[in-house]
């Protein structure tokens, strides 16, 4: 299987501040199911930004999709960021555009012709069992809701790898499960990369995937 | 009502900084014609006790654009029906040259003094009549005219930046989160930030169109052309099809130039 995220002595920090990972070393493979766990503040997040770009190391060694990032000027970030899908806790979805419009965003990026992107959504919407609620508006949704729009942008454009910061952190206990078995129907159906952080894994989940943790800025994998 | 509430936050500023540059430029234009039939209207009269040659009278200052000699007939019509024939033919024999002399610029009241004082030096000139009084009046008016037209548009110019500011921090708050989700999603800058811009042309061609529209409506209005042709200002000659092309240009380049603001700062923040 190939890598789909190597990481060795990985370093992370803020401007002007203590590192928050000191030493990241490990390998996500192609099709995986990895949780990422730790303590509040103990870099989870920090680590899933850089592994989109958000956030650039300050030592070691680290390719996404098999790109440098330590390397990756904004262009190659674009373009690498057209290849992932990102799932926020708080959904980050486009208050102006409706649900429609919202999934449609990474095929409109790709610059796919609209009756494509259209296409595509309702396909995704059905999935997400959304599809009557096409055209309305973000706000107009409940939390849950918002969540499953947002998974299924983030599933809109094939993406090979997707990266979700406590999916479920705002969600009741049926809307995380609804979540959850979506995150896991990607990985299985689509054969889709998925790396998850959260506080708590889902006990349904916990034996059957991969599990890294992060502690004292160390990145320790418990398989 | 979302419309005019997006684009009322340029729209308004641009205009007034677009009404004030067109303003500036007619009023500019009117002054200069102001000025300018000041200076036709105006004529030194130089008096000397014999004959003065033309040329030298134009050499004395650069200032000095024409010099003419004033028929002594002309002077005497006005008094020869008040005098005896005796006495008309006494003075024709004793009374001195006139000279009219044209400026080429209307002068301030300190160049003026100073060409009196050059036609004075001069071999025969025995009195200067420069008309202090009504000049310095009509130069004072001219200069007050002035200074009001900078000091009016430079302020409708500041406040209306200061708009401008206020609606480009506005436009990032509004626009910052949609551009970051974009980014999220590798979108290029050009297509984060195409609403941005298609926002700044709106503005900038509904400001365009306002300023546009208000002064053809002005030029159009009976009472403000009755009150240029009062003072003797060809409307015409004040106002010039030219001057949309250059609102246009101004308009656009401060609304791309906001929109690009954004864009970088947003780059920078990102």
């Amino acid at each position: 299987m190939s890598d789909v995220i190597a990481a060795r002595n990985l370093k992370l920090a803020y401007p002007r501040h203590e590192p928050v990972i000191r030493d990241g070393s490990f390998r996500i493979h192609s099709k995986e199911f990895v949780f990422i766990t730790g303590a509040s503040g103990s870099g989870k997040s920090t680590l899933l930004k850089s592994l989109y770009g958000a956030m650039k190391p300050i030592g070691g060694e680290l390719q996404v999709g098999g790109i440098d990032m330590m390397r990756i000027n904004r262009s190659g970030l674009h373009k690498l960021r057209r290849h992932i899908g990102i799932v926020f806790q708080d959904y980050k979805l486009i208050r102006e555009w409706t649900v429609e419009k919202n999934v449609m965003l990474p095929l409109i990026i790709a610059g796919f012709p609209k009756d494509v992107c259209r296409s595509q959504a309702a396909k995704l919407l059905n999935h997400v069992k959304l599809a009557h609620k096409a055209d309305r508006y973000p706000m107009e949704l409940s939390g849950g809701e918002q969540q499953r729009v947002a998974l299924a942008r983030a599933l809109a454009h094939n993406p090979f790898l997707i990266l979700a910061d406590e999916p479920t952190g705002n969600l009741d206990e049926y809307s995380a499960q609804v979540v959850w078995e979506l995150l896991e129907r990607a990985n299985q159906e689509l054969e889709t990369t998925v790396l998850v952080v959260t506080h708590r894994i889902p006990e349904l989940f916990a034996a059957d995937h991969r599990h890294l943790m992060i502690e004292n800025g160390v990145v320790y994998d418990l398989r | 009502m979302t419309f005019v509430r997006n684009h009322l936050g340029l729209v308004l500023p641009l205009f007034a900084i677009l009404f004030a540059l067109e303003y500036l430029m007619v009023f500019e234009r009117a002054v200069t014609r102001y000025e300018e039939s000041l200076k036709d209207q105006y004529r030194v009269i130089v008096v000397a006790d014999r004959s003065v040659k033309a040329a030298d009278l134009r050499n004395v200052d650069v200032l000095v654009a024409e010099a003419e000699p004033v028929d002594p007939k002309q002077v005497l019509q006005k008094i020869r029906r008040r005098i005896t024939p005796e006495s008309l033919k006494k003075l024709q024999s004793v009374i001195p040259s006139f000279y009219l002399l044209g400026l080429r610029t209307y002068p301030g009241s300190h160049r003026l003094e100073k060409l009196k004082k050059e036609l004075l030096a001069l071999p025969g000139v025995k009195e200067v009549q420069i008309f202090k009084k009504r000049h310095d009046r009509l130069y004072g008016m001219l200069l007050f005219m002035k200074s009001n037209l900078y000091l009016f548009s430079l302020l409708i110019g500041w406040i209306a930046l200061l708009l401008i500011v206020k609606q480009m921090y506005i436009w990032q708050l509004e626009h910052k989160e949609r551009m970051q989700i974009m980014a999220y999603f590798g979108a290029p800058v050009w297509l984060r930030s195409g609403v941005l811009f298609r926002l700044a042309f709106v503005d900038a061609f509904l400001a365009w169109l306002l300023t546009a529209g208000l002064t053809i409506y002005a030029f159009n209005d009976p009472t403000i052309l009755a009150l240029l042709r009062q003072m003797h200002i060809d409307p015409a000659a004040i106002w010039s099809l030219e001057d949309f092309g250059r609102l246009a240009l101004v308009g656009f380049a401060i609304a791309f130039a906001s929109a690009f603001w954004v864009v970088f700062r947003f780059r920078e923040e990102s």
